[in-house]
């Protein structure tokens, strides 16, 4: 009994969070409906917050990233297959390696570390000084005030962080390919459009909105279940990051699997 | 206003603290909870104010369920209340006229009726020159006088009170024990304060419940 009491703790724990993230979307969701137009600059006001941070300060760090994973992408194919007319492959390879997997999954693994990391943080800290308390005695709806602007405000930044990663790594990808076999700007674009398919504005659009809800969500539930001490707080944004990645690549493998499978 | 039915509160640590404690008050009634510190006084107020659940027992406010139920977000946007903690209770990264602000603006009031109403609020407890920095910058005193402001300016229905002068510098005792008889003689306003004696408040017109750990009694009126 003891046994099977050890293998089935994890599950219950697991189905527990489950429940906790499914409660928190729903309630966010039901408040987030519910709230009026004069409440919207204070909401606003954060949403702004939340942007700016999230999108904004990330800006020139997923960019950098982005062009040299571009960069590299190009090298490595012309590289590894200079005999097999890489050339003809390169919008291909940008859309496939790129555009449809590593953008929108790089973003999400670079908001969780800054972002969702912080969401958490402060979250816990607000929760262990009694700033949430405070703000729900007041008549403020901390899913109103704390959760929605947050969702909204990542949703945002992770859209914007996406089209512009995207946008970076064919730039990285165009200056490899240029200067390496002498590719012009036309022919490039040529190619990546010939490979794009709706299905991958589909997709994109489809996991920046399931990966943005997996980080706020999984960073607010870790940040606001913290109650007794601050040494609390390092364990919350550990646990984010852990079960926030799990989310973010379980969430890809399934779109991938649902439209093109 | 406020009709507590069997209430049974507890730590944090989940120590039981208080059992079938009744309790009803008028709009427009004042309570002073008294007792020693650690009997539950605090947490009657959280629970009261629906950001604790307690251990067992129903809790309406204005005829609003509070518990067992969603605590503060059934009364949000429905009943007015507010709270002045003992210590903290305002966010870090809001200027304390921000924080003064922030209720009335989610209460519907527009920008500019908001910052009228906390800067007059500001100002009558000396808080004007310190408005614009955040809780970390100022004093405890100011921090709490700023607590004390926040509900000046919001103009709740249900006020509750904890520790009133507790962290507020001696030179300011006047002024938020004159604050609180003020709002305890307005009929307008339901107020609980919680107190470990009542001190500068033993002569307040008020209900008194002493609350001693796990043996209510209230005092008649």
């Amino acid at each position: 009994m003891r046994f099977l009491a050890r293998l089935g703790a994890p599950v219950r724990e697991f189905l527990v969070f489950l429940g906790d993230q499914a409660h928190l979307v729903a309630q966010t969701v039901r408040y987030g409906l519910k709230l009026r137009l004069d409440q919207l600059g204070a909401v606003a006001s954060q949403i702004r917050l939340q942007i700016r941070f999230t999108g904004l300060d990330a800006l020139l760090l997923t960019c950098g990233t982005a062009l040299l994973l571009g960069a590299v992408t190009l090298i490595q194919a012309f590289t590894q297959l200079s005999g097999l007319g890489a050339r003809s492959y390169i919008g291909l390879l940008m859309v496939l390696i790129i555009l449809r997997e590593l953008g929108p999954l790089l973003t999400a693994v670079l908001v969780i570390g800054r972002s969702g990391t912080a969401i958490a943080a402060e979250l816990g800290t607000m929760q262990l000084n009694g700033e949430v308390d405070a703000l729900a005695a007041h008549g403020v709806n901390p899913y109103q005030y704390l959760l929605l602007p947050r969702w909204i405000g990542v949703l945002v930044a992770v859209f914007a962080l996406v089209v512009f990663f995207d946008a970076s790594a064919l730039a990285g990808g165009f200056l490899v390919a240029r200067f390496k076999e002498g590719v012009t700007l036309g022919v490039y674009m040529d190619s990546v459009r010939d490979a794009l398919v709706n299905r991958d504005l589909l997709a994109t659009l489809l996991k920046v909105f399931l990966f943005s809800g997996a980080i706020t969500f999984h960073a607010c539930r870790h940040g606001l279940a913290i109650r007794r001490s601050q040494t609390e707080v390092p364990q919350a944004v550990t646990r984010t990051v852990v079960s926030a990645l799990v989310a973010v690549f379980l969430v890809d493998g399934l779109v991938a699997a649902f439209l093109y499978a | 206003m406020i009709q507590v039915d069997d209430l049974a509160l507890g730590a944090p640590d989940g120590r039981p603290l208080q059992e079938g404690l009744h309790l009803r008050l008028e709009r427009g009634e004042a309570l002073l909870l008294l007792g020693p510190g650690g009997c539950g006084k605090s947490q009657l107020l959280r629970v009261l104010a629906g950001t604790v659940p307690p251990r067992a027992g129903r809790v309406r406010v204005a005829g609003i369920q509070v518990w067992p139920g969603e605590g503060a977000l059934a009364l949000a946007g429905r009943v007015r209340a507010g709270f002045v903690f003992a210590q903290g209770g305002l966010l870090s990264n809001q200027s304390l006229r921000g924080n003064v602000e922030l209720p009335l603006r989610f209460a519907g009031a527009s920008p500019a009726e908001a910052r009228a109403r906390a800067e007059a609020a500001l100002e009558r407890f000396g808080l004007a020159p310190v408005a614009g920095l955040r809780p970390h910058a100022v004093s405890a005193g100011q921090r709490k006088l700023a607590n004390v402001a926040r509900v000046e300016a919001f103009g709740p229905e249900l006020v509750l009170v904890d520790d009133p002068l507790e962290g507020v510098e001696a030179a300011d005792h006047g002024r938020v024990a004159g604050w609180l008889r003020d709002w305890i003689q307005d009929a307008a306003h339901t107020v609980v304060v919680a107190l470990e004696e009542p001190g500068a408040f033993g002569d307040l017109t008020a209900r008194r419940l002493h609350l001693s750990p796990l043996s209510p009694a209230e005092e008649p009126r």
